[in-house]
């Protein structure tokens, strides 16, 4: 079986996404976000490529500029703001969260095997493997840190997934959709981005672990 | 007449290789340093020097001491001569994945228990760090070696080196994964420079070094050399690894394939070197994770390895 | 692009006027009317599409809208014009009880408002599944501003909670979306589609296992934002921790906007035939969804949050409504349980006011403060729960009436059980509130303005129980 490179591009995304679950520097999630987004970016361009689809290639610079160098220099400059560098532990210690991420990737290949092919070349199986794959472990992410800043890399991983699954199962999507949900993501990071200074403010922590003054009696 | 040949170079690497590899790591952090350091065959010397010398011997020692060293050293010799770590071994031996791994165990046991017969306190907690080091990292090789065996359908090293496959991009892939997860493991298996400084001079942060405080003399020059043998044996068997993961490597002769291996472990000392001169050591309780990340290095190849096996 | 700038000229309007210089005492003026005016010329361009029954009304390449989505339209232009309303007099009583929050804020408050009730419309306006998200997405963020509003620690935690749970539910719906879109390129529409009509013309030709898919994960991510059961957390908090006015919106409109999206989907493969899919999966939510809210109720130590879990239970009845495959009946419970709801939120919003606390156990007396408050408050609840006058009663009967086989009767019970549990618990909790001695001094407020709007709503949803509303839904 042929595997095309926009397969193998997707698929080392997946796997930097699930290092990402494996340290608590936030500096150093944020450039292993950074580098699996460009991946992407890159597994755009293949695919551009392969479809000979110019559109796409507009997207792949688009997420290239805007996901992985915008928004991982906001963060970082939003992490120096606010002076918190490691996140304050998991939930599962980070090398056993690794590790569940990586049985995951495993399990999102078993997952998508049943998904019928799209037209085009390659089977898009590893594509979407890699996309369900990045979904798991955003949510992995999103569950089990404290920090209300790694949920959103966690919320950022999971877009990305739902992207990768887009891009390798459909055959282009249309532009001014693309471009809706691009924005829309945007907005809602850069809004989060902003409620952090204030829960920092507010409650001089941004520990999501400790927000629970609305709980149920 | 070629087969005597084979068993004279065979004797010759394993005697000069271990020698060259520790004599290209400190020569290459010397020359980054911006010293001129010790040639390269400074570790001959060393080992000549060092049992001429007399040898000086605790009065609370037993025989263990003494024994220990001389079993690990026997221990690694046997090693040598079972694993695959050169592709131009003159016979070829069956060699279990299980048992080389437990081997390699078998002769830090001997480590262990020599620095504990030595009484002090710094070998008694050198003796423990090295035990933790060493469970934590013993899955990791495993799996490594483990993920090769599901991929190639058996569990002998001698005929997973020796494989001949049409190379697809699994194979690279599975290749790489093992070779990558192999040689990380090997610089916590030799006490190399993420988890531990080899040229520290603070006991306290020592950890292979403390061991072997107490030994001096021709004690001391075995315990290094099977040291050295062992560092040639892991960076040998991540080479191959390497080298294996381009296709074409299956299709030159034996004489470019052995130069190529041995090329392959002086490079990847010659990486160790570049690694120790511009990283730090990591803290204790950082250790942990770094084997952790190996270890689902490990994982990922045997996961791709089962993944392979499926799709056929 | 007439369209366009017909929808939403007057909304950036209003965002426009509130970021000026303009004082708040003057914007109070004009944003009602802005929005009144909003809903005019929303009535105005949907007219045709009310008239006709079974026809689209296009406006441009992925916006049209047909009957039901018009009725969606003007219920919740009309909500958020009455909420605006009530929200003027709402702030101006804020300043009353020596509650004087910053003039910027409130004018922030009108600009997102407006934002977010546009992003609403065009819910209802796109009939493009991508455009859909993307309005689902944008009402999420608009409205996170409005939770945000008093900017203490409890609004900052539920918006925050609120933001998250949304946007990775959302995020969820979008992988549905997608499913669905791949399912369309399997032969059924050259190059697939995202257009609904195409889609629901087009349903048999669906690749079945990519649309089943896409379904469930659309049911999930529209679910977290309708707040359907396990994945409701946000919602209380959301709804508890937001003005009035905006608790308001957030449960007479919003909550339907997301209902809508799963209506929609639901129509694709209701039409494909997969009924396990198309009737069990919502059906048995629904009910399970109601029946987990009425426990919930019986409990609570918040107003606004016992009104926040009646809304989950009323969402479930409507997803019940959804599954039967029945929009007009949908679309009559969404009617009748917006009117009630609003006037319920925006009374408890005068109350807390006034009481100072959100407390059930601190409010008391209601019926001796101000007597026309506790009458239209008794009759808004009665309205809530499915008292025989109220529209929600017939509304309530009708999808009772429509459960048929074994799995919709069983439902049916459920929510029988449901409804049974939640009335009492509301008349319990309201019983409380509005007999006995009121506990501390209580700030008087005009009565007048502060009455009217709930009044309205109140009588409204009696004239939809009474009158002839219904056949216009189901001919």
């Amino acid at each position: 079986m042929t595997v095309t490179a926009t397969e193998i591009c997707v698929l080392t995304a997946a796997l930097l996404a699930c290092l990402i679950v494996g340290s608590l520097h936030l500096k150093v999630n944020l450039w292993l976000y950074a580098m699996s987004t460009l991946f992407i970016a890159l597994a755009t361009a293949a695919a551009a490529l392969e479809h000979s689809e110019t559109g796409l290639f507009v997207i792949a610079i688009l997420i290239a500029l805007l996901k992985s160098i915008a928004i991982p220099k906001f963060f970082s400059w939003a992490i120096d703001k606010l002076h918190v560098y490691r996140d304050l532990g998991a939930i599962i210690a980070p090398p056993l969260a690794m590790h569940a991420a990586i049985l995951l990737f495993s399990l999102s290949f078993i997952l998508t095997k049943e998904i019928p092919s799209p037209a085009g070349p390659g089977n898009g199986w590893f594509g979407a493997a890699g996309g369900i794959s990045l979904v798991f472990t955003g949510l992995l992410l999103m569950l089990t840190r404290r920090l209300a800043i790694s949920q959103i890399f966690g919320f950022l991983v999971i877009e990305n997934g739902i992207y990768v699954f887009a891009l390798t199962q459909t055959k282009g999507m249309p532009l001014m959709v693309e471009m809706g949900i691009l924005l829309d993501v945007l907005v809602g990071v850069m809004v989060s981005g902003l409620l952090l200074f204030k829960i920092q403010k507010s409650f001089e922590h941004i520990d999501v672990g400790q927000l629970t003054q609305l709980k149920e009696p | 007449m070629t087969a005597l040949l084979h068993w004279l170079t065979f004797l010759l690497s394993i005697i000069l290789l271990p020698v060259l590899t520790l004599g290209t790591i400190r020569k290459t952090k010397a020359r980054l340093q911006n010293r001129i350091g010790p040639p390269i065959c400074q570790p001959i010397y060393d080992l000549v020097k060092l049992s001429r010398k007399g040898e000086t011997i605790s009065s609370t020692m037993c025989g263990v001491f003494r024994l220990s060293s001389l079993l690990a050293f026997a221990d690694i010799l046997v090693l040598a001569w079972l694993t695959p770590w050169l592709c131009f071994k003159p016979w070829a031996p069956h060699s279990n994945i299980f048992m080389v791994v437990y081997l390699f165990a078998f002769a830090r046991m001997f480590t262990l228990l020599g620095s504990l017969d030595s009484g002090s306190a710094f070998g008694a907690f050198s003796a423990s760090r090295e035990a933790t080091l060493s469970l934590l990292v013993e899955p990791a090789v495993l799996l490594a070696l483990v993920s090769l065996g599901i991929f190639f359908g058996s569990s002998d090293l001698r005929v997973i080196f020796s494989h001949q496959t049409n190379q697809t991009f699994t194979d690279s892939a599975i290749w790489i994964a093992a070779g990558l997860a192999i040689f990380f493991s090997s610089l916590v298996e030799l006490s190399r420079m993420p988890v531990d400084d080899p040229t520290t001079h603070l006991e306290l942060t020592m950890i292979h070094e403390a061991m072997i405080l107490e030994a001096s003399g021709r004690n001391l020059a075995l315990i290094e050399f099977a040291h050295a043998l062992k560092m040639s044996i892991f960076f040998g068997l991540a080479s191959q690894c390497f080298l294996r993961a381009f296709p074409q490597f299956n299709t030159f002769n034996v004489y470019s394939q052995g130069g190529l291996n041995i090329v392959g472990i002086l490079g990847l000392a010659l990486f160790v070197g570049l690694l120790e001169s511009l990283i730090v050591k990591l803290q204790w309780r950082k250790v942990p994770e770094f084997i952790a990340y190996i270890l689902s290095l490990s994982l990922i190849a045997s996961l791709a390895a089962i993944g392979a096996g499926v799709i056929k | 692009m007439n369209f366009f700038i017909s929808v939403t000229a007057i909304p950036l309007a209003t965002v426009i006027l509130s970021l000026t210089k303009l004082k708040v005492e003057q914007l109070r003026l004009v944003v009602p009317v802005m929005s009144w005016l909003q809903f005019g010329v929303l009535t105005f361009l949907s007219l045709p599409a009310l008239q006709n029954n079974h026809s689209f009304l296009t406006f441009s390449v992925d916006f049209s809208i047909e009957k039901i989505g018009a009725c969606f339209l003007l219920l919740t232009n009309f909500i958020a014009a009455a909420s605006i309303t009530h929200a003027t007099c709402f702030f101006a009583n804020e300043k009353l009880v020596g509650r004087g929050e910053d003039p910027q804020h409130e004018k922030l408050y009108y600009a997102a408002c407006a934002l977010f009730v546009t992003a609403m419309s065009f819910v209802f306006l796109s009939d493009n599944l991508g455009l859909l998200w993307v309005s689902i997405e944008a009402t999420t963020l608009f409205s996170a501003a409005l939770v945000y509003f008093s900017r203490d620690k409890h609004s900052l935690e539920a918006t925050w909670k609120y933001l998250i749970i949304c946007s990775v539910g959302i995020a969820f719906a979008l992988l549905g979306i997608i499913l669905i879109f791949a399912s369309s390129q399997h032969g059924a529409i050259a190059g697939g589609s995202l257009s609904l009509r195409l889609l629901v013309d087009h349903a048999n030709e669906l690749q079945p296992k990519l649309l089943q898919f896409g379904y469930i994960f659309c049911l999930l991510g529209f679910g977290t934002k309708a707040g359907v059961f396990p994945l409701h957390t946000w919602l209380p908090d959301a709804h508890s921790e937001a003005p009035a006015p905006a608790s308001a919106l957030l449960s007479g409109a919003l909550l339907n906007c997301a209902l809508f999206s799963i209506c929609r989907v639901t129509e694709i493969i209701q039409v494909s035939g997969h009924s396990f899919f198309a009737t069990f999966l919502p059906i048995s939510w629904g009910a399970l969804t109601a029946l987990a809210a009425s426990f919930f109720l019986i409990h609570q130590v918040g107003i606004k949050r016992l009104w926040a879990y009646s809304s989950i239970e009323n969402v479930g009845i409507m997803l019940v409504a959804i599954g039967l495959g029945s929009p007009p009946l949908f679309f009559f419970q969404a009617l009748n349980h917006s009117l009630a709801k609003v006037a319920l939120f925006l009374l408890s919003g005068n109350i807390i006011q006034s009481a100072g606390t959100k407390e059930l156990k601190q409010i008391k007396g209601i019926l001796q403060v101000s007597p026309s408050w506790g009458i239209t408050f008794a009759a808004a609840a009665a309205a809530v729960t499915g008292m025989p006058p109220f529209g929600s009663f017939v509304a309530e009967w009708m999808i009772l009436s429509h459960c048929g086989d074994l799995v919709q009767r069983i439902a049916a019970g459920v929510l029988l059980f449901a409804l049974a549990l939640s009335f009492i618990a509301v008349s319990l909790h309201v019983g409380r509130i509005l007999w006995g001695k009121p506990k501390h001094q209580i700030a008087v407020l005009p009565t007048f303005s502060s009455t009217l709007i709930p009044l309205l709503l109140c009588i409204f949803s009696l004239l939809a129980g009474s009158t002839c509303l219904p056949t216009f839904f189901f001919d």
